[in-house]
Order: structure tokens, then sequence, then C-alpha cells
């Protein structure tokens, strides 16, 4: 929720004046900046036949703090009551009330009958202006208003746990607030299939550390201070000694050589089916998802953050067990040998920590700097090549020269930065780690003479000081990594819980062959909720015939067929197929009744014929040769020396945009559809082609329902419906003769085209 | 001399060439046909509803909007006057073509459109899970927003300035990097480009 920093007792007060009672609010907001650049607050509210607007008239707001930012800080500056100017209007004289976009902000502008401004506010209000606008028209002209346009969309806005405003909108995630355990219990629930290896690899990190924790007592105690003395256990039997080293050793070596492949076999396994089950999660979720931004970059996303993952398993996880047994295992031994000198070795400990604490961020820092102009760099090289005929055309190549040298420097004394300090620190960490040693040798030999301690069990600490520090760094890191992993895994199994917008419904109707009547009935949608791409469209095609959409491009032309074929949902009205709502239909039965053939044709990976047979893998090889040959397409397959078995798609042959259309068409041409949607088919190829292009879709639509998007008219020559849409609204139809008489937008249209023909003509010749 | 001042003065140093080169390279003009706006050819003045309108030839236009061609460069440089419906009017070349009063007006309408708060001094950034939290002191007050991780929410648009976008798109500005303290340097370079 914004802050709504008009206190309730203020509210009261004016609305008191006004003599409006709080239960006539059908709707309220607060607009938050002040048109010279400062924060103040307008108030504003709407009531069945009123309109009231409150401004304040305070100073400025000294602080403001946006919406995702945890509201821990109360805003001080409201706590005084101020003074506002209020004004009421009545509705019915005003014209009417819109939004205009600013830069990163918005304006709303009421037209009574002048224009006049009533309030500015941040981007964060977009939405809520939005629908203030949408039901100020209601009222305007006396509609019904939707309970779900009055309702508070913010209402699940922050965390309950810290009062954090959930950064994205519709993703109720706490970054601070998930919880860590239950999603590393989740992920190890995928551990489930391989709890033998996993209990075989825990076992064998036991023995790793075991096995080598036992080796500094037998080359320091056992072997000086009892074997070479003739003294205790192992007296005079320091063959025994040796060998019982050697066979820890190698212990140690081979349950560690066969923790590590288990390991990483397991985990592979595991990052495997984590990846098939994200994958598959990922094919069922609505367009929408894919085109919202934050989840823009999902390749990256699904190799990156299992690679993350992959790397927390194998290198820090079981790393952490064996380490963090070290560490205690190690402590414990050497309290129990001799506590004085243990304090003694950990001495130069707390300098080490500080250090690493104090110039890891900082070192950290200075190595993002460098990959960060190393990008910059790789992206002047890529810009260079990708642009070599631009830069050879204008002769720049002295420029890209100069643009890479400038780069290059900044990388370069980068680098050096970086370089620089990691090469102080390091051999100064190493030295402070020796100088742990130093001090065990200095006191230790100390006490050797004294005859305190004995020189076996020096040498013990000795070795037992080394196996400390490795571990202790590791640990170090660990915060990071685990913060990494948490994100990581929380990503995906984002992806996995994300709920499609589309759902289809439990007991959805099915219709196994569609007749093809559609009905389009006061339909409003919008991707964004200021924006509306369609207003009010209503539309009807009869079964087996062909209607036609004419209109500019950004008409909404495209966002009527998602509609149709239900990638999105309507806002507001219905779209019904013989006489069932789309949101009622099975998508299956959807799927299978409509086809489209686009503008913008995907190829995938694999043979032309796989291709073709995409929607119907289980078909024969002559219905592919047959589907082919009615898309105009087999002359040219023939013509390959693969015929049809030429690898098209990412790194395959490369069809020209024609050819991949025909392809397409001969794919709808073997899907079969009741329903037919062409969507600019030929919109991106030239004259020549289209014509064949045309001639194959002529055969397509043959006994179909098919609605035609075109901007090119001649495509539409045999539609037996014509719609004009303009702005996101039907603003006429008919049949192209009846357009043609009344003269109006589709008159307009095909004059300009005639024209636009007749001047490529001239040019031809 | 810094980096900006020197950007700064080439800048100003094109604009005076582009202006010198649209006199000479007649034909290009003509071939764009932009509509320039001057004192003489256009009047300026707020409606009640404060609103800018312009008089161009005896013709009314009640409700224009300024829209900056060179928002982060120039921003007083080539501004388009344009209706709601984004047709436009008429391009001003430089404020300076008007008077005080109107320059005045036109400004407003700059801040109108350009609502920016500018950077004075970062109090602190904390990045946490892929976002980061500003403090900072502004030229509209104290601000705290959140930031999306990773690159294009806080970018360089000339080398000196940083225009930073919330997670809602509201935008704040840091007019000269350079000019930062090292410590508020050190927190806002971790968010420049992830």
């Amino acid at each position: 929720m914004e802050l709504m920093t008009i206190r309730s007792k203020e509210k009261l007060t004016i609305l008191q004046q006004e003599g409006w009672l709080e239960k006539d609010i059908l709707f309220e907001m607060i607009c938050d900046r002040t048109s010279d650049g400062y924060f103040l607050d307008t108030y504003m509210a709407l009531s069945r036949h009123k309109l009231l607007i409150a401004k304040s008239i305070k100073e400025p707001e000294h602080e403001k703090t946006y919406r995702g930012y945890p509201q821990l800080v109360q805003n001080n500056s409201s706590q005084e009551e101020g003074e506002w100017s209020v004004q009421t209007f009545e509705i019915k004289d005003i014209e009417s009330i819109f939004m205009v976009n600013l830069v990163a902000s918005g304006m709303l502008v009421m037209k009574a009958p002048q224009e006049r401004i009533i309030a500015t506010f941040t981007n964060g209000l977009m939405s809520k202006a939005s629908r203030f606008t949408v039901i100020f028209e209601k009222l305007k002209h006396g509609e019904e208003l939707d309970s779900e346009l009055l309702e508070d969309e913010t209402v699940n806005g922050s965390c309950p746990t810290c009062g954090r405003m959930y950064p994205e909108e519709g993703r109720e995630i706490c970054p601070k607030c998930m919880k860590k355990g239950a999603l590393v219990l989740r992920l190890l629930s995928f551990v489930k299939p391989y709890k033998f290896s996993a209990l075989l690899i825990i076992f064998l990190m036991l023995l790793n550390s075991a096995s080598g924790l036992v080796i500094p007592y037998l080359t320091g105690t056992a072997l000086f201070d009892q074997a070479l003395k003739g003294e205790g256990y192992f007296a005079d039997q320091i063959g025994l000694v040796i060998l019982l080293v050697i066979v820890f050793r190698t212990l140690s070596l081979l349950s560690g050589v066969l923790f590590s492949t288990l390991n990483v076999r397991m985990v592979a396994n595991l990052v495997f089916d984590l990846k098939s089950v994200i994958f598959t999660a990922m094919q069922r979720l609505s367009l929408n998802f894919f085109q919202r931004k934050q989840t823009g970059q999902l390749i990256t996303r699904m190799n990156y953050d299992s690679a993350e993952l992959q790397i927390f398993l194998i290198d820090v996880f079981s790393y952490f067990i064996v380490n963090a047994m070290n560490i205690i295992g190690i402590t414990i031994i050497l309290l129990v040998l001799d506590w004085k000198l243990t304090l003694i070795c950990f001495l130069p400990l707390p300098i080490v920590f500080y250090l690493i604490q104090k110039v890891y961020p900082k070192l950290l820092r200075l190595s993002s700097r460098t990959h960060r102009r190393m990008s910059a760099m790789n992206s002047i090289i890529s810009d260079s090549i990708k642009g070599v005929r631009v830069i050879k055309a204008f002769g720049m190549e002295h420029r890209e020269m100069e643009r890479f040298q400038r780069t290059n420097v900044h990388f370069s004394s980068a680098e050096q930065n970086y370089n620089r300090l990691s090469g102080t620190i390091f051999p100064m960490l190493n030295a402070l780690t020796q100088m742990g040693g130093m001090f065990i040798w200095a006191f230790g030999g100390w006490m050797v003479l004294k005859g305190e301690i004995s020189f076996g069990l020096m040498l013990t600490f000795v070795h037992y000081m080394y196996m400390l520090y490795g571990p202790i760094e590791f640990m170090n890191n660990i915060v990071g990594w685990w913060s990494r992993c948490v994100t990581a895994s929380q990503r995906l199994f984002e992806i996995q819980d994300a709920n499609p917008d589309v759902k289809e419904k439990e007991n959805a109707i099915r219709i196994p062959v569609m007749k093809g009547n559609i009905q389009v009935t006061n339909v409003v949608f919008g991707y964004e909720p200021n924006k509306s791409i369609l207003k009010n469209v209503t539309l009807q095609v009869k079964a087996k015939q062909m209607l036609g959409v004419v209109g500019h491009s950004g008409a909404g032309k495209s966002t009527l067929v998602n509609l149709i074929s239900r990638l999105y949902d309507v806002n507001e009205g219905a779209i019904t197929i013989d006489g069932v709502n789309v949101k009622d239909l099975a998508a299956e039965s959807l799927r299978s009744n409509i086809g489209i053939v686009s503008q913008d044709v995907y190829v995938f990976s694999g043979s032309i014929a796989e291709n073709i047979a995409y929607a119907n893998p289980d078909c024969t090889v002559m219905d592919i040769i047959h589907a082919a040959k009615v898309a105009n397409a087999h002359d040219f397959i023939e013509k390959l020396p693969d015929g049809y078995d030429t690898i098209v798609g990412t790194g395959g042959y490369n069809l020209s945009g024609g050819e991949k259309q025909r392809l397409s068409i001969a794919r709808a041409i073997l899907h079969n559809p009741q329903i037919l949607i062409l969507d600019e088919a030929t919109a991106s190829l030239d004259t020549e082609t289209e014509l064949q292009i045309q001639e194959a879709l002529d055969k397509l639509i043959r006994g179909r329902t098919t609605i035609a998007i075109a901007h090119r008219l001649s495509t539409l020559r045999k539609a037996d419906y014509l719609v004009v849409m303009d702005q996101g609204k039907v603003v006429e139809e008919g049949t192209h003769d009846t357009l043609m008489g009344t003269e109006g937008a589709y008159y307009k249209l095909v004059k300009k085209h005639d024209e636009a023909l007749k001047m490529s003509e001239v040019i031809s010749v | 001399m810094s980096a900006s001042e020197t950007r700064k003065k080439v800048t100003s140093a094109q604009t005076a060439e582009r202006l010198k080169e649209e006199e000479t390279a007649g034909s290009l003009s003509d071939a764009a046909d932009v509509y320039y706006l001057t004192k003489d050819n256009a009047a300026f003045h707020k409606t009640e509803g404060q609103m800018l309108a312009v008089t161009i030839m005896e013709e009314t236009h009640s409700a224009v909007y300024v829209h900056s061609s060179f928002p982060h460069t120039n921003k007083h440089m080539f501004l388009s006057v344009r209706t709601l419906e984004n047709r436009e009017i008429g391009m001003i070349r430089s404020l300076d073509d008007f008077s005080e009063d109107t320059q005045q007006l036109l400004k407003e309408q700059l801040h109108i459109r350009y609502f920016t708060p500018e950077i004075r001094k970062v109090i602190s950034v904390k990045e946490e899970f892929g976002y980061s939290y500003w403090e900072a002191e502004t030229s509209a007050g104290l601000c705290r927003f959140t930031v999306r991780g990773g690159g294009s929410h806080a970018k360089l648009v000339t080398p000196d300035r940083l225009l930073v976008t919330d997670v809602d798109g509201n935008r704040f500005v840091i007019q000269d990097i350079s000019k930062l303290t090292d410590k508020e340097f050190r927190m806002v370079e971790m968010c420049m480009y992830g």
C-alpha cells in the first residue's frame, strides 16, 4: 500500500466540511508529487455523483519512501495536521478525466470543459490512477462498478513478517524472510532417489577426515616421543608407525577420491532432475510469464542458477562437512594435548580474521570492477565485429580503435589495482599463518627445553596448525556461497511454483471438432494496467467464413487473435467459440482446433520433415510431402541437396523468410485446424513470394473459419467480411463492397494501398 | 579540467556547430521540414487549469506538452512541443529564443514532465538478494527507494551522469559521479553494472 500520509482525522474533517460521509466514498487515492519537483499530497475521492480534490498546502514533505523499501522509518513530517485546499465537483459537470504519461511519473487532467491539471504522481501510483480514470468514466455514464475494480489490489503488497514491501508486484516473496531452511529441505528432497549414494558419501567423508586427523599424531607424538624414545605404546616400533602413517594416508586419499567422484556423479544427476522439473514447469506457464521483465532471462536463469547450485553442492556443501569436522576435531585434539600451547597457536587468528573481513570486500569490489570493465571492452569488440560493414563504409576504423583503446586502458588499470591488492594481501595472510607455526616453534621449543612438553608433541602441534588454516579460510567464504545458493534455488523453485495466469478449469469442456462460430463481445484488454489495447471490441465470425481484420500497426489486431486463441485472458467481456466461453474450454480442444500462421515463423532445430510434422508427429511421410506441396514448399525443398532431411534451425541450413513461411503453412495444413488465424502471414515478404504464398494460403483457407490480419489489403481480397480497427476499437465493418460504398476508413486504406501499388509499379518499370 | 567540464564544452560546441550546419545544409532541413517556434511566430501562455497553451498564427492549442530531445545532455535545447496525441506542433531550438517569462513557463513544463530527483548525497546503498536499497538526499528531499539488481537499472547516460531507476520505474539522477566522495562512489559503483 502506498503511504497514506493523510491522517484519518484530517480526512474526516475534510469530508465533514464538504458534507460527505465516509461510506459515500467509492474510490480514493493520494497523488504524491507537485508539478514543481517536490513531494506533497493531493487527496482525491469519488462518490456516486461527486469528485473531491483536497490539495495539501503545507510545506513540501522532506522525506519520501518509495515502494519496496523496508518500512521501518516513520514519516515524521506528516505527524502534524496540515492545511488543505478542498474542492468538490459534480461528476456531471466534468467531461472527462484522463491520465497523461510523463517521464517516470504521471498526471491526471480534468476536462470541464477547459483542461486542468488535478494532480501529479510518481510511477508507483500509475495503475491506481488508471483505475481512478476508469471508475470515473463508469460513474459518468452511470455504469455498474465491478467489485474487482474497486478492490485495493495492493493489499498483499508487503511481507507480513518484516513489513518490507515485496519488490515485485504479484510475487509474494520477501527476499529477507523467505524460509531458507525450507528451501534447502526442498532442495535436499531431490536427493531422495540417491539416498544410498548420499549415505555412502557421508560415510566416506567421515572416514576421510578421521583418517586425516590421525596422521599428525602419528608423525609427531607417536614417532618422536614414543617410537624413537622407546617409551609408551609405540616404543621402538618405528616400522609400525610408518606403516600406519602410510595406511592412514592411503585411506584418507582413497576415501577422498571416492567421495568426490561419487558426489560429482550424484550432484550431476540431481541437477539434471532439477532442470527437467523446471523445464516441465516452464512449459505449462502462460505467455505472459515469459514476457514479464524479471523472467526475461529464463535461459540464463536455468543454466546459471543450476550451475550455481551444482557448485554449491559439489564444492561447498560436501567440503563444509569435511572442514567443519576438521576444525572441531583438530581443536579438541589440540586442547586435549596441551591447552596452553593451543591458545598460543590461535594468537594470530584474530588478525587473520580481521584482515579477511577488512580486505575481502574491497578485493571483491575491485574484482567486480575488473569484470565490468572487461565486459565493456568485450561489447566494443563485438560491436566492431558485428558492425564491421558500417565501420568500413564510413571509414571509421580509427575512431573504433580509439574507443577500444579507452576501454582497454580502463580495464588494464582496474586489473592492475586488483592484482596489486591481491598481490599484497595473500602473502601477508600466508606470513601470518606461518607465524602461528613460528609461535609454536618458539614457545614450544622453549617449553621443550624446559622439559614441559616433548619434541614430538610440539611437532604434532605444528602439523595440526597447518591443517587448520585451510578450513578456517573456507568457513569465511561460506556465507557468500550460502546466500548465492539460496537465491539460485529460490529463483528456480519460483518457476516451478509460478501459477499460470491462463488456467484451465477443472471440468473444462472438450469439443473434439469445433464448427468455428466465434463471437467476441465487449472485450476490453490491456497488457499493462493503464493501457487498454482493446476497447469494447465486438465482432462475429461465422463458421467456415473468412474474416479480414485491417488497421494500422498498433490498432490491436494481433492482440485480438492472441485473445481468441487464449494466450491471454480478457479483462472484460467474453469470447465464445461455438457458444462456449474460451475460459471454459479445455486447452487441448483449443489448441487442436486453432492453427496460427504468423509473421514471425519459428523453425525448430531439426529436419524440414520434422518441422512440418511438428504439430502432428505421427503423420505419414506422404502427408508431409502433400502438405508441403499444398503450401508451395515442395519445389524448393526438392532443390535442396538433402531434401526433406535438410537440417534447419540453429546451426543448420538457412531458410529465407518466404521458405520459412511456406514451412509454417505446411505445418498448419498438417495440423488441420477448424479455425485458422493468419497474422500478417505475408507481411515481411516481397511481392512475388507473397503471390506464391497467397496461393498456398488460399488452398489452406478452404473449408475453415479464418481470421486474417493484414495491412496489405490484397491478402484479404477473399474475405467474406471485414472489420477495420483503429486504436483498439472496431471503427467499421461490412463486406468489401459495402465498405467501399460508405467511403470511410476502409475506403481510404484501399485508396492508399492502390497508390502505393501504382508507385511500386512505376519504380519497377 | 574535469571530464564533465570537457564534455559540456564539447556538447555546447557541438550544438553550435549543429545549428550552423543546419543553416548551411539547407537541403536537409528542407527535407526534415521541422517547424521551429520562436517568439515571433508562437506565443505561450498558461491556462487557468495550469496547462500550457500556445498560439501559432491565430490558432490556439489549449494543452500542449514540452518534450526535451536531449534530456540528459542538453535539456534546454531542441524542445518538441506536442499535443496529447503526440502530434508535434513545432520545435524550439533553444530557450534563448524566447522571453524570460516564456522561458520560465517552458522550464516549468520540463519540470512537470521530467520529474527526476537529483541525488545530492548518497547516505547508504545496501545490497541484498538481488535488490539494492538506497537512501539519498535529493533535490526533492530525503528519498528511500529500491532498485532491482542487474545492470540496466543504474546506468551512465553520459560519462558522468548516472540514471538510477527503481522497481516502479521512478527515476533518480546523480549529476556527476566524479563529484561523489570515495565512500559514496564505492556504494554506488557496486550497483552500476550488476
